[in-house]
């Protein structure tokens, strides 16, 4: 029997990962009810730190309300708002509060959120801070002292999937050489380009994780296509959202085909709804898969 | 050089509000050449100082605000400032300082500083150096990523570039995508594959 996230990514299992928002204030109750809809169908649930730069409850915090509300958490972590001192700081907390999975990303500029004037940190990169986490993990800090007790965590990195962007291949490769235990990717459409993109990477020997988000609309695809890195929603998609009659029905629809291809290419899928996941339970149903 | 914009005319009233004798200097290299504190610059803000009723005892030029020996070196320039309340200096931070260093009465400044840039090719560049004491330019082919990504990645670009232009600011070119077209031209791709370490913030 299969216990925690770290021993299915181990496992031959096909994963799902899901992600929720910590709230905007003090009140957890509509951010625990949205993570309750993935109780028995996701592996971990992602939680996003201050994500697009826009402040919210920590995601330390809230990935301890959900720990103690039985789930398993994934916490993000960027590299904005915390120098290594507090970074340190803030994974030595979360490994107290029995937090065991972690996924580093760069984190967007401030400038992009709600508090466009704050100071951005970025005292380390991504790669760097896995490195900082390799060490907590040997027992000693970055600046090489010993601990009373280390970590043991389960770190996650984040890429993009175009195979033609030279520079983000090289920065996976080095996150992977830095330690990460898993990758997780931006959102997948094209499953073609993913395939290209599985196969430039066949080298490094590190599980991916697809990202997925299940379009609402013809904007949407259309917004993301033009405005968000990485993500290419191919001509054929845009069609199919353009007729449909029903776009929210059609984007679950496309999203499940997606996973079903997936299922054959990715270590698990990483499903990132805009809103809330009322419909991610039925989307999994949709592409047969069953849950835990 | 040092990168200044002036501020608006208004503000520098505003900061002078309760001066009525100002000496103004201005510097000749880094301000006099982005026209924030040279010659001209400096005598139009004489101009509009009086025309607002304040009382602009003099001025002077030193060779670099930046670069002063002493107080009285400021005097035999112009022995004016004696008779000053205030100064004010049409130079970046660092020239206002210098002034203030020797000077006995306030100083103010009418720029904003904004980078140490340059001017190459007939262009203008800001933000080329962040100073940071510990140069590693050259393994980025001679672009520095301290300076010129705003979140001053050293081991590849952030996942926010569209078409090789920056997250922060879509008209201004990733320059991670500068850096490997660079790399590129000069042979030295494998660059790319070294892991840097953080930089080291120790105080200067």
């Amino acid at each position: 029997m299969l216990f925690n996230f770290r021993e299915k990514l181990n496992s031959s299992k096909f994963l799902v990962t899901a992600e929720v928002s910590p709230p905007k204030g003090t009140n957890f109750s509509v951010s625990l009810e949205d993570a309750r809809q993935l109780k028995g169908i996701a592996d971990a649930i992602n939680v996003t730190d201050n994500q697009c730069s826009i402040m919210h409850m920590s995601s330390l915090a809230f990935s301890k309300l959900l720990l103690d509300e039985g789930h398993e958490p994934i916490m993000q972590l960027t590299c904005r708002d915390r120098n290594r001192i507090g970074l340190q700081s803030d994974l030595l907390g979360a490994y107290a509060l029995g937090i065991r999975n972690i996924c580093l990303m760069t984190g967007d500029f401030p400038s992009c959120g709600d508090h466009p004037g704050s100071k951005p940190v970025y005292d380390l990169d991504s790669v760097q801070f896995l490195q900082l986490v390799r060490k907590l993990d040997s027992g000693i800090d970055f600046a090489g002292n010993e601990l009373d007790g280390g970590t043991s965590f389960c770190t996650g990195a984040v890429s993009g999937i175009d195979p033609e962007k030279t520079l983000q291949l090289i920065k996976l490769e080095k996150k992977a050489k830095c330690g990460a235990d898993f990758i997780q990717t931006q959102a997948v459409y094209d499953v073609g380009m993913f395939e290209e993109f599985m196969e430039s990477i066949s080298h490094l020997e590190v599980p991916v994780i697809a990202g997925l988000i299940p379009l609402k609309s013809l904007g949407m695809a259309e917004y993301m296509n033009k405005n968000i890195s990485g993500i290419n929603v191919p001509e054929e998609i845009m069609i199919q959202m353009k007729d449909a009659s029903n776009p929210i029905e059609e984007g679950l629809f496309i999203a499940s085909e997606t996973i079903k291809e997936l299922t054959k290419l990715s270590r698990g899928i990483h499903v990132m709804p805009i809103g809330s996941h009322k419909n991610t339970p039925r989307l999994l149903s949709m592409a047969g898969i069953s849950g835990k | 050089m040092i990168i200044t914009s002036a501020k608006p005319f208004e503000e520098i009233l505003s900061l002078l509000k309760n001066e009525d004798d100002i000496f103004v200097i201005g510097c000749n290299v880094c301000a006099a050449k982005l026209k924030t504190g040279g010659e001209p610059e400096v005598i139009e803000m004489c101009r509009r100082l009086e025309e607002s009723g304040k009382h602009v005892v003099g001025w002077t030029l030193p060779t670099a605000a930046c670069s002063i020996r002493s107080f009285e070196s400021l005097v035999e320039k112009n022995e004016k400032i004696n008779d000053t309340s205030c100064i004010l200096v049409m130079g970046c931070g660092s020239g206002v300082s210098s002034v203030a260093n020797v000077a006995e009465v306030p100083v103010y400044g009418s720029n904003d500083t904004l980078s140490l840039g340059g001017s190459s090719g007939g262009k203008l560049l800001s933000q080329q150096c962040v100073m940071c004491g510990n140069c590693t330019i050259s393994e980025y082919g001679g672009l520095c990523p301290k300076s010129q990504c705003p979140k001053g990645l050293l081991n590849g670009p952030c996942g926010g570039a569209v078409n090789g232009m920056c997250e922060v600011n879509r008209e201004n070119n990733c320059v991670w995508s500068l850096i490997y077209e660079r790399l590129k031209k000069i042979k030295r791709l494998d660059l790319l594959y070294v892991v840097h370490a953080p930089q080291e913030h120790g105080f200067k």
